[in-house]
């Protein structure tokens, strides 16, 4: 999957922005939003708070969890724990890339967030390496995979699903009668 | 040595990175032919001596030539299938009118699978949706609801946004536009992204 | 603000009783995400679900048609348009993945079509069936004109179910649960190996073969992810 599809369906997570215009409420084919009013917090996905920030028509209320302290303690975990801890949001990488990139200034220590989202990341990413050699190395057949969010998968997707195919066909091709495929098998 | 100019073909292509579309190579088809008219004519002669005079030694050399012959025709199948999946690449890439240096690497069966695959391609997008119709060879990322900076490369006249804005495309005049509206504006030139 | 958009389209299929079960357009277009994923991730195709490509094609004219009786400057409009891009996008992503497969997999696909027993839902829509058709004609008569007819008599022929590749059942899939499943049998990797049951509790992610789990994609018990 393409990283920008990931990020494509973390746009669909809803955020509060505080819209400093007035709108009737609108019936979008995938729900209902608003109404707006100046001031006044209101729920949107994600792509549209991006859009109307852009526009300078709202400021976006970061995610409760995009908080030093919160992140700080996670990131603790995250490095104490072997296994992966929950995380605050399915998307909570692409939605701090995302909110840093384009909304920065409505988010307070933005620098701080932004690194510590990336050591969580980091020591995640290490984990999932980890996991997936012993999952190839001691040939297993099924692995729980419990927090990982879409992105984390995404990152080594490819590389552990083409080892484990290839692998595959090595094994079974050990047996005969089991040449298939003859077009693109050179 | 049998079959060494049909693994060529086979080379020809894994030499090329997956986008390309080396030329047609009729002289080496042709020759894989001849060599396999050659390799049958000899197992003829020989299966029928080996029937009439009961010749059972010739067997081996008549199953050899036999795996040639396979071998020759999965080859030659393979390097013509895999030239196909990359022109049908190329459709999705450029559009249904391939470009001169692609289409002159064609051959003439070629240019009428392709001219097949994108009568077939088009009556399925027409007839998507219970006959509304639908181009799938558009909308290929995801669609991004941001705007970007452009800079305008030459005079376009009044341009009119979503929200009913009107704003004027002069030349060098630098503008912040909804993404999905500059799209085309920038294939066709007229417009430039500007990084920051 | 025109009356256009104002019109609570919460009930598509209040005129016609085409679907059993009453479907919202939220509820659509969560189905069309889920298929879109599954396709994308699935080695073999699905089953297809045409009647939620028809559904949201419908919403999407619709919307559309509305959006032209819209005063110039609605700030609803633009609004409108982004979800409208966003759904077409899912909706031809989806369509792609899906003739991808019936391409990579053509002799394969028609086979299977062929022997569905009466009453079993279809693989391929009617225009993907076309389609699957055409391809295999095309490609079959393109092989035999340009090499096939050159070659000797016993050899002018090529089976296309052995030629091009079958589907990989036992590939690997990431699937996340989404209603439990209990005693799930894993084959042994290697022979030195047993098997083993697991329950797929609800809200857990997997990683394990897509053969094992098939019936669940299809049933719409576990999302591929």
């Amino acid at each position: 999957m393409d990283p920008s599809e990931v990020e494509f369906l973390a746009e669909k997570e809803i955020v509060k922005i505080i819209p400093n215009f007035s709108l009737d409420k609108i019936y979008l084919i995938g729900g209902d939003l608003g109404p707006f009013n100046p001031g006044l917090q209101v729920d949107v996905p994600v792509w549209l708070a991006l859009n109307l920030k852009q526009r300078q028509k709202c400021r976006i209320v970061p995610p409760e969890w995009m908080d030093v302290d919160k992140l700080e303690e996670m990131r603790d975990l995250e490095r104490r724990e072997d296994a992966f801890t929950p995380v605050p949001s399915p998307y909570y990488m692409e939605l701090t890339k995302l909110l840093l990139n384009y909304a920065s200034d409505n988010i307070p220590k933005a620098d701080e967030i932004r690194t510590l989202v990336k050591d969580i990341w980091d020591t995640r990413i290490a984990k999932l390496r980890l996991s997936a050699d012993s999952f190839i190395s001691q040939m297993e057949a099924h692995a729980k995979l419990d927090n990982l969010t879409l992105m984390e998968i995404n990152t080594i997707r490819s590389f552990l699903l083409d080892s484990l195919n290839c692998m595959y066909k090595l094994r079974s091709n050990l047996q005969p009668g089991s040449s298939k495929g003859q077009l693109t098998d050179y | 040595m049998f079959c060494e100019k049909s693994i060529e073909l086979i080379r020809e292509l894994h030499r090329m990175s997956d986008g390309q579309l080396p030329a047609f190579n009729e002289d080496g088809l042709r020759q894989v032919l001849q060599e396999m008219e050659a390799l049958y004519e000899q197992n003829q002669t020989d299966v029928n001596a080996a029937k009439a005079e009961g010749r059972a030694d010739l067997i081996p050399s008549i199953k050899l030539r036999h795996c040639c012959l396979l071998r020759n025709q999965r080859c030659i199948t393979a390097y013509l299938y895999d030239r196909l999946l990359r022109i049908r690449a190329l459709r999705w890439e450029y559009g249904s009118v391939l470009p001169p240096n692609v289409r002159f690497h064609m051959c003439a069966e070629e240019v009428q699978w392709f001219g097949n695959y994108k009568k077939s391609l088009a009556s399925f997008m027409r007839s998507l949706g219970g006959g509304e119709g639908l181009d799938i060879t558009q909308d290929m990322k995801p669609p991004k609801s941001l705007y970007i900076e452009v800079r305008c490369l030459k005079d376009h006249g009044e341009f009119e946004i979503d929200d009913g804005t009107v704003i004027l495309l002069k030349k060098n005049s630098q503008h912040f536009l909804p993404r999905w509206k500059c799209e085309q504006l920038i294939r066709q030139g007229v417009l430039e992204h500007v990084m920051s | 603000m025109s009356d256009a958009l104002s019109e609570d389209g919460s009930d598509i299929n209040q005129d016609d009783s085409r679907e059993e079960d009453v479907m919202t357009p939220v509820e659509l277009i969560a189905k069309l995400e889920e298929a879109w994923l599954n396709e994308k991730f699935s080695p073999e195709l699905l089953e297809n679900k045409s009647e939620v490509v028809e559904c949201v094609m419908e919403q999407l004219t619709h919307m559309e048609a509305n959006l032209q009786r819209v005063k110039k400057g609605d700030a609803k409009a633009s609004i409108h348009r982004m979800e409208i891009d966003r759904i077409r996008f899912v909706l031809s992503s989806y369509l792609r993945s899906r003739l991808q497969k019936i391409e990579k997999f053509f002799p394969h696909v028609l086979e299977k079509e062929k022997s569905r027993r009466e009453g079993d839902t279809s693989l391929l829509s009617p225009e993907e069936f076309a389609f699957a058709k055409e391809y295999y004609t095309n490609t079959e008569s393109y092989l035999k004109a340009v090499a096939l007819k050159r070659m000797p008599p016993n050899l002018q022929t090529v089976d296309m179910l052995k030629a091009v590749p079958e589907p990989c059942l036992d590939s690997f899939v990431f699937l996340r649960v989404k209603e439990r499943q209990e005693n799930i049998l894993v084959e042994p990797e290697t022979d030195d190996q047993r098997e083993y049951v697991v329950d797929l509790d609800e809200d857990s992610q997997h990683l394990m073969r897509y053969r094992t789990i098939a019936p669940f994609v299809s049933s719409g018990a576990v999302q591929l992810i």
